[in-house]
Protein backbone atom coordinates (compact mmCIF):
# COMPACT_ATOMS: atom_id res chain seq x y z
CA UNK A 1 0.00 0.00 0.00
CA UNK A 2 3.01 2.28 0.27
CA UNK A 3 2.91 3.27 -3.38
CA UNK A 4 -0.60 4.64 -2.77
CA UNK A 5 0.70 6.99 -0.08
CA UNK A 6 2.60 8.93 -2.73
CA UNK A 7 -0.67 9.84 -4.37
CA UNK A 8 -3.18 9.78 -1.53
CA UNK A 9 -2.06 9.87 2.07
CA UNK A 10 -4.93 7.98 3.68
CA UNK A 11 -3.22 8.02 7.09
CA UNK A 12 -3.68 11.79 7.37
CA UNK A 13 -7.27 11.40 6.20
CA UNK A 14 -7.67 8.83 8.98
CA UNK A 15 -6.59 11.46 11.49
CA UNK A 16 -9.36 13.71 10.25
CA UNK A 17 -12.02 11.01 10.06
CA UNK A 18 -13.99 12.43 12.99
CA UNK A 19 -13.97 15.92 11.46
CA UNK A 20 -15.38 14.56 8.21
CA UNK A 21 -17.96 12.44 10.02
CA UNK A 22 -19.06 15.53 11.94
CA UNK A 23 -19.15 17.43 8.62
CA UNK A 24 -21.33 14.79 6.95
CA UNK A 25 -23.65 14.81 9.95
CA UNK A 26 -23.89 18.58 9.89
CA UNK A 27 -24.54 18.65 6.12
CA UNK A 28 -27.29 16.03 6.43
CA UNK A 29 -28.84 17.77 9.40
CA UNK A 30 -28.82 21.21 7.75
CA UNK A 31 -30.23 19.79 4.50
CA UNK A 32 -32.96 17.87 6.32
CA UNK A 33 -34.07 20.94 8.26
CA UNK A 34 -33.98 23.12 5.13
CA UNK A 35 -35.93 20.49 3.19
CA UNK A 36 -38.59 20.32 5.88
CA UNK A 37 -38.95 24.11 6.12
CA UNK A 38 -38.78 24.58 2.33
CA UNK A 39 -41.53 22.00 1.75
CA UNK A 40 -43.85 23.79 4.18
CA UNK A 41 -43.10 27.27 2.85
CA UNK A 42 -43.07 25.87 -0.69
CA UNK A 43 -46.62 24.56 -0.25
CA UNK A 44 -47.75 28.05 0.78
CA UNK A 45 -45.80 29.55 -2.13
CA UNK A 46 -47.53 27.15 -4.51
CA UNK A 47 -50.99 27.92 -3.09
CA UNK A 48 -50.33 31.67 -3.14
CA UNK A 49 -49.00 31.45 -6.70
CA UNK A 50 -52.21 29.70 -7.79
CA UNK A 51 -54.43 32.27 -6.10
CA UNK A 52 -56.61 34.39 -8.36
CA UNK A 53 -56.06 37.52 -6.26
CA UNK A 54 -53.33 39.62 -7.96
CA UNK A 55 -52.37 41.13 -4.59
CA UNK A 56 -51.34 37.65 -3.49
CA UNK A 57 -49.91 35.98 -6.59
CA UNK A 58 -47.97 38.95 -8.00
CA UNK A 59 -45.63 39.44 -5.01
CA UNK A 60 -45.12 35.68 -4.77
CA UNK A 61 -44.35 35.47 -8.49
CA UNK A 62 -41.83 38.31 -8.08
CA UNK A 63 -40.22 36.45 -5.17
CA UNK A 64 -39.96 33.28 -7.27
CA UNK A 65 -38.45 35.17 -10.21
CA UNK A 66 -35.96 37.00 -8.00
CA UNK A 67 -34.73 33.78 -6.41
CA UNK A 68 -34.52 31.99 -9.74
CA UNK A 69 -32.55 34.73 -11.48
CA UNK A 70 -29.93 35.55 -8.84
CA UNK A 71 -27.08 33.34 -7.63
CA UNK A 72 -27.41 31.54 -4.31
CA UNK A 73 -24.13 33.06 -3.14
CA UNK A 74 -25.57 36.59 -3.43
CA UNK A 75 -28.72 35.49 -1.60
CA UNK A 76 -26.60 34.03 1.21
CA UNK A 77 -24.67 37.31 1.46
CA UNK A 78 -27.90 39.32 1.46
CA UNK A 79 -29.33 37.24 4.31
CA UNK A 80 -26.03 37.16 6.18
CA UNK A 81 -25.54 40.92 6.12
CA UNK A 82 -29.19 41.95 5.90
CA UNK A 83 -30.82 39.77 8.55
CA UNK A 84 -29.12 41.40 11.61
CA UNK A 85 -30.37 44.85 10.55
CA UNK A 86 -33.94 43.53 10.24
CA UNK A 87 -33.94 42.26 13.81
CA UNK A 88 -34.81 44.60 16.67
CA UNK A 89 -31.97 46.62 18.15
CA UNK A 90 -29.79 44.60 20.48
CA UNK A 91 -30.78 41.29 18.92
CA UNK A 92 -28.51 41.69 15.87
CA UNK A 93 -26.58 38.51 16.66
CA UNK A 94 -29.68 36.51 17.60
CA UNK A 95 -29.00 33.92 14.87
CA UNK A 96 -25.56 32.32 14.62
CA UNK A 97 -23.94 31.48 11.25
CA UNK A 98 -25.54 28.05 11.00
CA UNK A 99 -29.03 29.38 11.66
CA UNK A 100 -28.47 32.25 9.23
CA UNK A 101 -27.31 29.72 6.64
CA UNK A 102 -30.39 27.58 7.19
CA UNK A 103 -32.63 30.63 6.78
CA UNK A 104 -30.84 31.64 3.56
CA UNK A 105 -31.04 28.14 2.09
CA UNK A 106 -34.71 27.84 3.02
CA UNK A 107 -35.49 31.15 1.36
CA UNK A 108 -33.58 29.92 -1.69
CA UNK A 109 -35.15 26.45 -1.90
CA UNK A 110 -38.79 27.28 -1.05
CA UNK A 111 -39.68 28.77 -4.50
CA UNK A 112 -38.17 25.80 -6.34
CA UNK A 113 -40.15 23.43 -4.13
CA UNK A 114 -43.20 25.66 -4.59
CA UNK A 115 -43.00 25.44 -8.37
CA UNK A 116 -42.64 21.66 -8.21
CA UNK A 117 -45.58 21.35 -5.80
CA UNK A 118 -47.65 23.63 -8.02
CA UNK A 119 -46.95 21.40 -11.00
CA UNK A 120 -47.99 18.48 -8.79
CA UNK A 121 -51.25 20.10 -7.72
CA UNK A 122 -52.04 20.95 -11.34
CA UNK A 123 -51.37 17.34 -12.31
CA UNK A 124 -54.10 16.04 -9.98
CA UNK A 125 -57.21 15.12 -11.88
CA UNK A 126 -59.89 17.80 -11.60
CA UNK A 127 -62.50 15.12 -10.90
CA UNK A 128 -60.71 14.08 -7.73
CA UNK A 129 -61.13 17.55 -6.24
CA UNK A 130 -64.74 17.86 -7.45
CA UNK A 131 -65.49 14.44 -6.03
CA UNK A 132 -64.01 15.30 -2.65
CA UNK A 133 -65.92 18.57 -2.51
CA UNK A 134 -69.17 16.93 -3.53
CA UNK A 135 -69.02 14.32 -0.77
CA UNK A 136 -68.96 17.26 1.66
CA UNK A 137 -65.25 17.77 2.39
CA UNK A 138 -64.23 21.32 3.15
CA UNK A 139 -61.68 22.91 0.76
CA UNK A 140 -59.05 22.50 3.46
CA UNK A 141 -59.83 18.80 3.94
CA UNK A 142 -59.79 18.32 0.18
CA UNK A 143 -56.34 19.90 -0.04
CA UNK A 144 -54.86 17.97 2.85
CA UNK A 145 -56.44 14.56 2.20
CA UNK A 146 -56.97 14.40 -1.54
CA UNK A 147 -54.95 16.94 -3.53
CA UNK A 148 -51.60 17.16 -1.74
CA UNK A 149 -50.98 13.41 -1.23
CA UNK A 150 -51.54 12.74 -4.92
CA UNK A 151 -49.60 15.85 -5.94
CA UNK A 152 -46.55 14.85 -3.89
CA UNK A 153 -46.61 11.29 -5.23
CA UNK A 154 -46.75 12.64 -8.78
CA UNK A 155 -43.80 15.01 -8.40
CA UNK A 156 -41.56 12.75 -6.32
CA UNK A 157 -38.76 12.57 -8.97
CA UNK A 158 -38.24 16.35 -9.33
CA UNK A 159 -38.62 16.77 -5.54
CA UNK A 160 -35.82 14.27 -4.97
CA UNK A 161 -33.75 15.99 -7.66
CA UNK A 162 -34.22 19.32 -5.94
CA UNK A 163 -33.29 17.70 -2.62
CA UNK A 164 -30.02 16.53 -4.18
CA UNK A 165 -29.41 20.11 -5.37
CA UNK A 166 -30.17 21.36 -1.84
CA UNK A 167 -27.59 18.99 -0.33
CA UNK A 168 -24.99 20.24 -2.81
CA UNK A 169 -25.96 23.86 -2.15
CA UNK A 170 -25.16 23.53 1.55
CA UNK A 171 -21.48 23.54 0.48
CA UNK A 172 -21.79 27.27 -0.26
CA UNK A 173 -22.56 27.92 3.41
CA UNK A 174 -18.88 27.25 4.13
CA UNK A 175 -18.25 30.72 2.67
CA UNK A 176 -20.07 32.32 5.61
CA UNK A 177 -18.11 30.10 8.05
CA UNK A 178 -20.79 27.49 8.69
CA UNK A 179 -19.23 24.17 9.64
CA UNK A 180 -20.41 21.37 7.32
CA UNK A 181 -18.80 18.90 4.96
CA UNK A 182 -17.09 21.55 2.81
CA UNK A 183 -16.08 23.31 6.03
CA UNK A 184 -14.49 20.06 7.22
CA UNK A 185 -12.46 19.91 3.99
CA UNK A 186 -11.42 23.55 4.37
CA UNK A 187 -10.45 22.97 8.00
CA UNK A 188 -8.27 20.02 7.06
CA UNK A 189 -6.68 22.04 4.25
CA UNK A 190 -5.93 25.00 6.49
CA UNK A 191 -4.31 22.76 9.12
CA UNK A 192 -2.36 20.38 6.89
CA UNK A 193 -1.99 22.39 3.62
CA UNK A 194 -2.40 19.27 1.50
CA UNK A 195 -5.02 19.98 -1.12
CA UNK A 196 -5.43 16.52 -2.64
CA UNK A 197 -6.44 14.65 0.49
CA UNK A 198 -8.61 17.46 1.85
CA UNK A 199 -10.70 18.13 -1.23
CA UNK A 200 -10.82 14.65 -2.72
CA UNK A 201 -12.08 13.30 0.62
CA UNK A 202 -14.72 16.03 0.67
CA UNK A 203 -15.80 15.10 -2.85
CA UNK A 204 -15.94 11.40 -1.96
CA UNK A 205 -18.14 12.17 1.05
CA UNK A 206 -20.53 14.19 -1.12
CA UNK A 207 -20.63 11.37 -3.67
CA UNK A 208 -21.43 8.97 -0.82
CA UNK A 209 -24.39 11.10 0.24
CA UNK A 210 -25.50 11.30 -3.40
CA UNK A 211 -25.26 7.50 -3.77
CA UNK A 212 -27.38 7.13 -0.64
CA UNK A 213 -29.93 9.51 -2.17
CA UNK A 214 -30.04 7.40 -5.34
CA UNK A 215 -30.68 4.23 -3.32
CA UNK A 216 -33.41 5.93 -1.26
CA UNK A 217 -35.10 7.35 -4.33
CA UNK A 218 -35.05 3.88 -5.88
CA UNK A 219 -36.85 2.61 -2.79
CA UNK A 220 -39.34 5.48 -2.94
CA UNK A 221 -39.95 4.62 -6.57
CA UNK A 222 -40.86 1.04 -5.71
CA UNK A 223 -43.04 2.10 -2.81
CA UNK A 224 -44.99 4.98 -4.29
CA UNK A 225 -45.17 4.14 -7.97
CA UNK A 226 -46.94 7.40 -8.86
CA UNK A 227 -47.74 8.44 -12.43
CA UNK A 228 -44.49 10.31 -12.96
CA UNK A 229 -42.39 7.22 -12.33
CA UNK A 230 -44.15 5.18 -14.97
CA UNK A 231 -43.45 7.80 -17.62
CA UNK A 232 -39.71 7.61 -17.06
CA UNK B 1 -33.77 63.06 -0.90
CA UNK B 2 -30.26 63.13 0.45
CA UNK B 3 -30.28 59.36 0.80
CA UNK B 4 -31.22 58.89 -2.83
CA UNK B 5 -28.49 61.30 -3.95
CA UNK B 6 -26.05 59.41 -1.74
CA UNK B 7 -27.00 56.05 -3.26
CA UNK B 8 -26.86 57.51 -6.75
CA UNK B 9 -23.30 58.68 -6.17
CA UNK B 10 -22.38 55.15 -5.03
CA UNK B 11 -23.90 53.72 -8.20
CA UNK B 12 -22.03 56.29 -10.25
CA UNK B 13 -18.64 55.51 -8.73
CA UNK B 14 -19.18 51.72 -8.90
CA UNK B 15 -20.68 51.60 -12.37
CA UNK B 16 -17.45 51.05 -14.36
CA UNK B 17 -16.30 48.23 -12.04
CA UNK B 18 -19.63 46.46 -12.07
CA UNK B 19 -19.86 46.70 -15.86
CA UNK B 20 -16.35 45.26 -16.07
CA UNK B 21 -17.41 42.45 -13.73
CA UNK B 22 -20.53 41.78 -15.76
CA UNK B 23 -18.39 41.58 -18.89
CA UNK B 24 -16.13 38.95 -17.29
CA UNK B 25 -19.21 37.03 -16.10
CA UNK B 26 -20.58 37.18 -19.64
CA UNK B 27 -17.30 36.02 -21.17
CA UNK B 28 -16.78 33.09 -18.82
CA UNK B 29 -20.39 31.94 -19.01
CA UNK B 30 -20.35 32.15 -22.83
CA UNK B 31 -17.08 30.22 -23.23
CA UNK B 32 -18.18 27.63 -20.67
CA UNK B 33 -21.55 27.00 -22.23
CA UNK B 34 -19.87 26.67 -25.63
CA UNK B 35 -17.33 24.08 -24.50
CA UNK B 36 -19.84 22.45 -22.18
CA UNK B 37 -22.30 22.07 -25.04
CA UNK B 38 -19.65 20.56 -27.30
CA UNK B 39 -18.69 17.97 -24.67
CA UNK B 40 -22.29 17.40 -23.68
CA UNK B 41 -23.44 17.02 -27.27
CA UNK B 42 -20.78 14.40 -27.99
CA UNK B 43 -21.48 12.45 -24.79
CA UNK B 44 -25.24 12.81 -25.26
CA UNK B 45 -25.04 11.20 -28.69
CA UNK B 46 -22.67 8.58 -27.28
CA UNK B 47 -25.27 7.69 -24.68
CA UNK B 48 -27.90 6.90 -27.33
CA UNK B 49 -25.74 4.67 -29.54
CA UNK B 50 -26.73 1.54 -27.65
CA UNK B 51 -23.21 0.57 -26.58
CA UNK B 52 -23.61 -0.64 -22.99
CA UNK B 53 -19.99 -0.08 -21.90
CA UNK B 54 -19.92 3.44 -23.33
CA UNK B 55 -23.26 4.22 -21.70
CA UNK B 56 -22.02 3.01 -18.29
CA UNK B 57 -18.88 5.14 -18.58
CA UNK B 58 -20.89 8.24 -19.50
CA UNK B 59 -23.32 7.58 -16.64
CA UNK B 60 -20.42 7.34 -14.18
CA UNK B 61 -19.09 10.67 -15.48
CA UNK B 62 -22.53 12.23 -15.04
CA UNK B 63 -22.96 10.84 -11.54
CA UNK B 64 -19.59 12.19 -10.43
CA UNK B 65 -20.37 15.67 -11.78
CA UNK B 66 -23.97 15.63 -10.54
CA UNK B 67 -23.16 14.17 -7.15
CA UNK B 68 -20.62 16.70 -5.94
CA UNK B 69 -21.11 20.44 -5.44
CA UNK B 70 -19.63 22.80 -8.01
CA UNK B 71 -17.54 24.46 -5.29
CA UNK B 72 -15.77 21.15 -4.58
CA UNK B 73 -15.17 20.55 -8.28
CA UNK B 74 -13.69 24.01 -8.62
CA UNK B 75 -11.37 23.43 -5.65
CA UNK B 76 -10.26 20.08 -7.03
CA UNK B 77 -9.49 21.50 -10.46
CA UNK B 78 -7.79 24.62 -9.09
CA UNK B 79 -5.92 23.23 -6.06
CA UNK B 80 -5.62 19.45 -6.50
CA UNK B 81 -4.70 19.07 -10.18
CA UNK B 82 -1.54 21.25 -9.94
CA UNK B 83 -0.25 19.06 -7.10
CA UNK B 84 -0.23 16.06 -9.44
CA UNK B 85 2.89 17.58 -11.01
CA UNK B 86 1.69 17.40 -14.62
CA UNK B 87 2.61 20.69 -16.27
CA UNK B 88 -0.42 21.21 -18.49
CA UNK B 89 -2.83 20.48 -15.64
CA UNK B 90 -1.54 23.43 -13.59
CA UNK B 91 -4.22 25.87 -14.61
CA UNK B 92 -4.26 29.54 -13.77
CA UNK B 93 -7.46 30.71 -12.10
CA UNK B 94 -9.12 31.81 -15.35
CA UNK B 95 -8.49 28.49 -17.12
CA UNK B 96 -9.48 26.51 -14.03
CA UNK B 97 -12.74 28.45 -13.92
CA UNK B 98 -13.53 27.73 -17.56
CA UNK B 99 -12.51 24.07 -17.41
CA UNK B 100 -14.52 23.34 -14.26
CA UNK B 101 -17.57 25.24 -15.45
CA UNK B 102 -17.45 23.55 -18.87
CA UNK B 103 -17.32 20.10 -17.28
CA UNK B 104 -20.14 21.05 -14.92
CA UNK B 105 -22.25 22.35 -17.82
CA UNK B 106 -21.54 19.26 -19.91
CA UNK B 107 -23.24 17.07 -17.30
CA UNK B 108 -26.51 18.94 -17.80
CA UNK B 109 -26.18 19.14 -21.59
CA UNK B 110 -25.49 15.40 -21.91
CA UNK B 111 -28.76 14.55 -20.15
CA UNK B 112 -30.68 17.05 -22.26
CA UNK B 113 -29.27 15.90 -25.60
CA UNK B 114 -29.72 12.23 -24.73
CA UNK B 115 -33.33 12.66 -23.66
CA UNK B 116 -34.07 14.85 -26.70
CA UNK B 117 -32.75 12.12 -28.99
CA UNK B 118 -34.84 9.52 -27.15
CA UNK B 119 -37.86 11.81 -27.52
CA UNK B 120 -37.72 11.60 -31.33
CA UNK B 121 -40.24 8.89 -32.25
CA UNK B 122 -38.76 5.52 -33.21
CA UNK B 123 -40.68 5.54 -36.47
CA UNK B 124 -38.49 8.38 -37.70
CA UNK B 125 -35.25 6.42 -37.52
CA UNK B 126 -36.94 3.21 -38.70
CA UNK B 127 -38.28 5.03 -41.75
CA UNK B 128 -34.90 6.60 -42.45
CA UNK B 129 -33.18 3.21 -42.18
CA UNK B 130 -35.76 1.53 -44.39
CA UNK B 131 -35.30 4.02 -47.21
CA UNK B 132 -31.63 2.98 -47.22
CA UNK B 133 -29.92 5.64 -45.08
CA UNK B 134 -26.88 4.54 -43.13
CA UNK B 135 -26.85 4.89 -39.35
CA UNK B 136 -24.69 8.03 -39.60
CA UNK B 137 -26.98 9.55 -42.22
CA UNK B 138 -30.01 8.79 -40.07
CA UNK B 139 -28.46 10.58 -37.14
CA UNK B 140 -27.22 13.53 -39.18
CA UNK B 141 -30.24 14.17 -41.35
CA UNK B 142 -33.22 12.84 -39.41
CA UNK B 143 -32.74 12.46 -35.67
CA UNK B 144 -30.42 15.30 -34.68
CA UNK B 145 -32.28 18.09 -36.53
CA UNK B 146 -35.49 17.10 -34.75
CA UNK B 147 -33.78 16.60 -31.40
CA UNK B 148 -31.94 19.92 -31.49
CA UNK B 149 -35.21 21.81 -31.60
CA UNK B 150 -36.30 20.11 -28.38
CA UNK B 151 -33.06 21.04 -26.60
CA UNK B 152 -33.59 24.82 -26.96
CA UNK B 153 -35.83 25.46 -23.92
CA UNK B 154 -33.82 23.36 -21.41
CA UNK B 155 -30.55 24.73 -22.79
CA UNK B 156 -31.71 28.24 -21.89
CA UNK B 157 -32.31 27.15 -18.30
CA UNK B 158 -28.89 25.51 -18.23
CA UNK B 159 -27.42 28.80 -19.39
CA UNK B 160 -29.04 30.50 -16.39
CA UNK B 161 -27.53 27.84 -14.11
CA UNK B 162 -24.12 28.57 -15.64
CA UNK B 163 -24.48 32.33 -15.13
CA UNK B 164 -25.47 31.79 -11.52
CA UNK B 165 -22.60 29.35 -10.98
CA UNK B 166 -20.06 31.97 -12.08
CA UNK B 167 -20.75 33.79 -8.79
CA UNK B 168 -18.92 30.95 -7.03
CA UNK B 169 -15.79 31.79 -9.04
CA UNK B 170 -15.28 34.81 -6.80
CA UNK B 171 -13.74 32.45 -4.21
CA UNK B 172 -10.74 31.77 -6.47
CA UNK B 173 -10.34 35.48 -7.21
CA UNK B 174 -11.81 35.81 -10.70
CA UNK B 175 -12.80 39.46 -11.12
CA UNK B 176 -16.39 38.74 -12.12
CA UNK B 177 -19.49 40.54 -10.92
CA UNK B 178 -19.60 39.15 -7.37
CA UNK B 179 -15.87 39.67 -6.85
CA UNK B 180 -16.10 43.26 -8.12
CA UNK B 181 -18.87 43.82 -5.60
CA UNK B 182 -16.73 42.41 -2.79
CA UNK B 183 -13.87 44.71 -3.80
CA UNK B 184 -16.30 47.64 -3.84
CA UNK B 185 -17.43 46.68 -0.33
CA UNK B 186 -13.84 46.83 0.88
CA UNK B 187 -13.77 50.42 -0.37
CA UNK B 188 -17.19 51.36 1.04
CA UNK B 189 -17.89 49.05 3.97
CA UNK B 190 -20.90 51.11 5.05
CA UNK B 191 -23.07 50.10 2.10
CA UNK B 192 -22.82 46.30 2.10
CA UNK B 193 -26.53 45.68 1.64
CA UNK B 194 -26.96 48.28 -1.08
CA UNK B 195 -24.00 46.96 -3.08
CA UNK B 196 -25.16 43.35 -2.82
CA UNK B 197 -28.66 44.37 -3.86
CA UNK B 198 -27.12 46.20 -6.82
CA UNK B 199 -25.21 43.07 -7.82
CA UNK B 200 -28.35 40.97 -7.40
CA UNK B 201 -30.12 43.43 -9.70
CA UNK B 202 -27.36 43.05 -12.33
CA UNK B 203 -27.68 39.25 -12.21
CA UNK B 204 -31.45 39.61 -12.43
CA UNK B 205 -31.17 41.80 -15.54
CA UNK B 206 -28.96 39.15 -17.11
CA UNK B 207 -30.84 36.00 -16.12
CA UNK B 208 -34.49 37.02 -16.22
CA UNK B 209 -34.69 37.52 -20.02
CA UNK B 210 -33.05 34.12 -20.56
CA UNK B 211 -35.60 32.49 -18.24
CA UNK B 212 -38.42 34.24 -20.09
CA UNK B 213 -36.97 33.02 -23.38
CA UNK B 214 -36.87 29.48 -22.00
CA UNK B 215 -40.54 29.71 -21.03
CA UNK B 216 -41.44 31.11 -24.44
CA UNK B 217 -39.39 28.47 -26.24
CA UNK B 218 -41.20 25.76 -24.30
CA UNK B 219 -44.43 26.87 -25.89
CA UNK B 220 -42.80 27.32 -29.29
CA UNK B 221 -40.66 24.17 -29.59
CA UNK B 222 -42.37 21.86 -27.12
CA UNK B 223 -41.42 20.52 -23.75
CA UNK B 224 -38.99 17.65 -23.38
CA UNK B 225 -40.94 14.59 -22.27
CA UNK B 226 -43.19 15.12 -19.27
CA UNK B 227 -40.36 16.30 -17.12
CA UNK B 228 -41.80 18.68 -14.56
CA UNK B 229 -38.65 20.73 -14.04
Amino acid sequence: MDWLQNYFNFRIVGNYADVFIAGVGQTLWISALCLFLALIIGTFVALARMSSNPLIWRPVAAYIQFIRSTPLLIQIYLVYYGLPSLLPRGYGDFFDETQTGIIALTIHTAPYMGEIIRAGIESVNRGQIEGALSVGMTPRQTLMNVTLPQALANVMPPLLGQTAVLIKDTSLLSIIAVFELMGAGLQMFSETVIATESYVTTAVCYLGIYALMLVLSGMAQNKLGGNAWKAN
Amino acid sequence: MEMIADKLSIVQSLWPFLIKGLWVTFQISMISILFGSLIGFTLGIGKTLGNVVLEKCINAYLHILRGSPYLVQLYIIYFVLPSLGIAWLSFDSYTAAIVSLSLYTSSYVTEIVASAIFAVPNGQSEAARSVGMSKTQTYRNVIIPQALKLTIPPMASVYVIVIKSTAVLSVIGIAELTRQGEVAIMRMPGDIMFIYLLIAFFYFLYCYPVLRFSKWAEGRFGQLGNDLH
